[in-house]
């Protein structure tokens, strides 16, 4: 019976893992607003965040100086 | 800094990996941007990494040398919805020391675009997790079901068991034993099986070598050793073990378990008792 439980969850975890290998379930989409998966590489953190389909600086990103602009309502 | 034009393509496998390497020179601080643009020059996808590089000597109860650590792999992974050609852009934020002053220089950059990559960090946690499994499951598998335990503290151990073995079901009778600082290196165990009408199956002397324990000095404080002796019990029915250690001055334990429908991982030698 342990046995099972184990050899079940075995391959529960396997298919898991590998699927979200596969299917990158950590990267960074483009144009969606929900990005809970997102799993920084190299403590790469994402600047900004979608805001109705628009990318969006976050605070910490606008107190560099370079920053160029961007995000809802410029450029029109 | 525009360093390619990417093309992204709607994919459920895998995705578009930027691999950043920055080359910082000692004491340096560089913090910079990897940017995907689209057509009309919007950022639509940005990360930040602050990446260093810290050196320095250090002396300690008359030696001395050499550390330096470094930071400067940034790497951002992207997937899309929809098919769609972007800029990849680097871009520095801030560059300066390590005191703070900032520093004019251009910064060089070795940057790795591929597509269709695989996260192997969950193939790792996979490979972890399914690996403490199977450790779970190797330990697991060994067990079988338990009929008879006794442990004297004396060398001659012996119970029944009411009903115990029948046809496909490997019994297993182990014996532990626990010596005292006097302990020789070996001993003997006689292992008689009775049947439930106290007629004498199998009656055999076995050797066992002991684990001798140690002091950080040299100074034996005792030993301990095990006998595995299988056996397949027909019919089924009560069944009496005795067992006995010689020789027995140094010893301070006997512990006899039995167990049946015991799974062993490799082969081992069975000895068939039939009852009449």
């Amino acid at each position: 019976m342990v046995g099972k439980l184990i050899a079940a969850s075995t391959a529960a975890v396997a298919a898991l893992t590998i699927s979200s290998a596969y299917t990158q379930r950590s990267a960074l989409v483009l144009r969606q607003e929900q990005q809970d998966n997102y799993w920084p590489r190299y403590g790469t953190v994402a600047s900004g965040r979608y805001s109705s389909g628009v990318w969006v600086a976050s605070p910490d990103r606008q107190s560099y100086g370079t920053f160029r602009g961007g995000g809802p309502g410029v450029g029109k | 800094m525009q360093v390619a034009t990417v093309n992204l393509k709607k994919s459920t496998i895998g995705a578009l990996r930027v691999d950043v390497e920055a080359s910082v020179p000692s004491n340096q601080w560089v913090t910079y941007e990897i940017q995907f643009k689209d057509k009309q020059g919007k950022v639509i996808a940005s990360g930040i990494k602050q990446a260093w590089s810290e050196s320095g000597t250090w002396s300690e109860e008359g030696e001395s040398g050499y550390w330096s650590e470094a930071d400067t792999q940034g790497g951002l992974d992207v997937r899309t919805n929809q098919d769609e050609s972007a800029a990849l852009i680097l871009d520095v934020l801030e560059y300066s020391d390590t005191a703070g002053k900032e520093i004019s220089a251009p910064v060089s950059f070795n940057v790795t675009v591929r597509s269709g990559v695989v996260d192997r960090r969950y193939l790792w946690a996979g490979l972890f997790g399914t690996g403490a499994l199977s450790l779970l499951t190797f330990i697991a598998s060994g067990s079988g079901k338990l009929v008879l335990r006794k442990k004297v503290d004396d060398s001659d151990v012996s119970d029944r068991a009411d009903t115990l073995g029948g046809a496909n079901n490997l019994v297993r009778a182990r014996i532990n034993i626990k010596t005292d600082e006097h302990t020789p290196r070996d001993l003997w165990v006689d292992l008689v099986v009775r049947d439930g009408n106290g007629e004498t199956l199998y009656d055999q002397s076995h050797t066992v070598n002991l684990n001798i324990s140690k002091t950080d000095k040299g100074t034996v404080t005792g030993g301990k050793g095990q006998l595995d002796v299988y056996f397949l019990l027909e019919p089924r029915s009560s069944y009496g073990f005795q067992v006995e250690v010689h020789p027995d001055a140094s010893v301070d334990r006997t512990a006899l378990t039995v167990q049946e429908k015991v799974r062993t991982r490799w082969p081992v030698q069975v000895t068939p008792l039939k009852s009449t």
